[in-house]
């Protein structure tokens, strides 16, 4: 089934193109990847779903309906979370009140019922609590719940993110660069972490990655951008032997 | 919150309270004229914090606000005959002359106009962010001092409003402080306030996180414009005459000074700040005076005083940023201990 659709769409910054005719379909429960060269526009792709950037031609569908031209607070109430590729925590707020945040979007009591505590805020407040903590326990971050967050090492930094995307009960989660700085073995940690909360939390996963082990282990689909331009989409095999790709990466041999 | 907390609490409370009834029988009337000051600046400062240090926008409409504030509550509660006097240039507008409202529900209506106002100021000017939010709102409060300054028929223009009846005691003072700080607490430790402080940490995390950005920049800028009002509200009615001059920008200066060095985003902070500089801007006033130092005698200049204040703001900002509590707050636990002259326990009980 259908959970994401772009319609050709394009973003351009003035003369620049970053992203052209891109046209993306993710299915429910799927890992699809996106790769490609650095400032290839990968990011500025997740930046028009997320609604960061309106693109300046086509469309995005989540689920059916349009969300071109939403605001980014909206389009996550939706379902569809994020994380970002430089790390972008509350910085001064402890672990388990970055969590917390993310639970706010689906808060029903006005400010009056909160600032008098009453029994529906109350009754809230205690679920986000729990889902915070169940959250903190699932990424293993349970123990340092009152550190400062920007105190945390940056491999733990990055799962406090996921945790914090997740807490907005997403059905889409978008990670950017997820295994960035991580050693191998972290990166087959994460691997299986994004498998195991894909299942868990019955999520659709888009990434972006330059970790090929990551890629090529964990994806269903990958899509290759380079210049802004789509030039392959396929199956992880597929894309390992895509002559256009190993052009991307490696460059073309001049004297071939 | 422990047991202990509640009766430390509750103790330190029937204190206070035991404090304020000496205080209202027994200290003569500059003392509680500066307690009052005291108490009126702590809730001016917790609704700076609010918008500036909770918040993260830097708002410099303070004195506009407490203006509306102070106007509306003071027009409200002026008697018949008293605003006849005061408008003797032009009469006041005819539905206000007759009006005669007791203090409460005109501190109210105070606060409540305040907060439309805000709500009013915020909606355009929340679009924008740092030097040009501060730009903007500094303007807007001039704008409305300009207003007041022109409405001869409903304010009395540059004369101001003179015997104002003195409503503001200790008791509303420190019950509306007290009030103000308790809500403070509930607001900052509920869902909403962790929002504040999301949109204060990053504005594009938190708004990729669902938070309504817009909405509870609005929500927070109001609520501390309500504050503001009220504040206005119990100054205008303590000194007994206002005019438009007061709430000139320096008066902004005065509470932002406040929050700077009491901290940023701390409610501790800014209550103990809020006390500490109204009483030193008093305890100093020697220094406006002339001063014989036996060998040389330095002339008494007026203003003297805020010039160390302004040297102490300078230092705070380059050497000590987070001011005194940076956004710490206070804890029974943390007291204790100090008092105690305890080490404090590591993180999870550990010594």
């Amino acid at each position: 089934m259908e959970i994401l659709r772009s319609d050709n769409i394009t973003m351009q910054f003035g003369g620049l193109t970053a992203v052209k005719d891109f046209n993306l379909t993710l299915n429910k429960g799927e890992i699809v990847a996106l790769i490609g060269p650095n400032g290839a526009g990968k990011t500025t792709a997740f930046n028009m779903i997320t609604g960061v950037y309106k693109p300046t031609n086509g469309k995005i569908y989540y689920k059916g309906s349009e969300i071109t031209h939403m605001a980014p607070y909206q389009i996550t109430k939706l379902g569809i979370a994020r994380t970002f590729q430089n790390i972008r925590l509350f910085k001064d707020l402890s672990v388990l009140e970055n969590v917390l945040i993310a639970n706010h979007l689906h808060i029903k009591s006005n400010v009056f019922e909160a600032l008098l505590r009453l029994p529906k805020y109350k009754n809230e407040d205690r679920k986000m609590m729990r889902k915070s903590l169940e959250l903190l326990e699932i990424v293993g971050l349970a123990d340092e719940k009152h550190e400062k967050s920007s105190s945390l090492p940056y491999g733990k930094q990055r799962r406090l993110e996921i945790a914090r995307a997740l807490a907005t009960s997403p059905e889409l989660l978008l990670l950017d660069e997820p295994a960035a700085g991580m050693n191998p073995t972290e990166s087959e940690d994460l691997t299986k972490f994004i498998r195991q909360i894909r299942d868990d939390f019955n999520l659709t996963i888009f990434m972006i990655e330059h970790h090929m082990q990551v890629v090529m282990g964990i994806s269903e689909r990958i899509y290759v951008f380079d210049y802004g331009i789509t030039i392959a989409h396929g199956s992880p095999k597929e894309i390992q032997n895509n002559q256009r790709v190993i052009e991307a990466y490696l460059g073309v041999d001049e004297n071939a | 919150m422990k047991k202990r907390d509640y009766y430390l609490t509750a103790i330190s409370l029937i204190l206070l309270i035991g404090f304020i009834f000496y205080a209202d029988n027994n200290m003569d009337a500059y003392m509680v004229r500066i307690l009052n000051l005291c108490a009126i600046y702590t809730i001016l400062g917790l609704s700076m914090n609010l918008i500036n240090g909770f918040t993260g926008l830097f708002s410099l409409g303070h004195a506009g606000f407490m203006s509306v504030g102070a106007y509306v509550t003071a027009i409200l509660t002026l008697s018949v005959n008293a605003k006849v006097q005061n408008f003797f240039l032009k009469p006041i507008a005819a539905p206000l002359s007759n009006v005669v409202w007791p203090f409460f529900p005109a501190l109210l209506l105070g606060g409540a106009l305040t907060a439309l106002v805000g709500f009013l100021i915020g909606a355009p000017a929340l679009r924008l962010k740092g030097d040009y939010l501060a730009i903007a709102t500094l303007g807007f409060a001039e704008i409305i001092r300009v207003i007041f300054t022109n409405t001869q028929t409903i304010t009395n223009g540059a004369l101001g409003l003179k015997g104002i009846p003195a409503y503001t005691n200790l008791w509303w003072s420190f019950g509306i402080a007290i009030f103000t700080i308790v809500t403070m607490i509930l607001l900052i430790n509920s869902s909403y306030g962790r929002a504040f402080k999301a949109i204060r940490e990053d504005e594009i995390a938190a708004e990729s996180m669902g938070i309504d950005l817009f909405k509870h920049k609005v929500l927070s800028f109001t609520i501390g414009a309500f504050f503001a009002g009220i504040g206005g509200g119990l100054l205008g009615n303590l000194l007994g005459t206002i005019d438009p001059l007061m709430f000139r920008f320096t008066l902004t200066f005065n509470i932002l000074l406040i929050i700077v060095l009491g901290g940023i985003g701390s409610i501790t902070g800014t209550v103990i700040s809020a006390f500490v500089v109204t009483i030193a801007q008093e305890a100093l006033r020697f220094l406006d005076q002339s001063i014989n130092l036996g060998f040389v005698v330095i002339p008494g200049v007026a203003g003297m005083r805020m010039v160390v204040f302004s040297i102490l703001l300078m230092l705070v900002v380059l050497f000590y940023r987070h001011g005194l509590m940076g956004t710490n707050e206070f804890s029974w636990d943390k007291f204790l201990n100090v008092i105690s002259m305890k080490k404090p326990l590591l993180k999870g009980g550990r010594k």
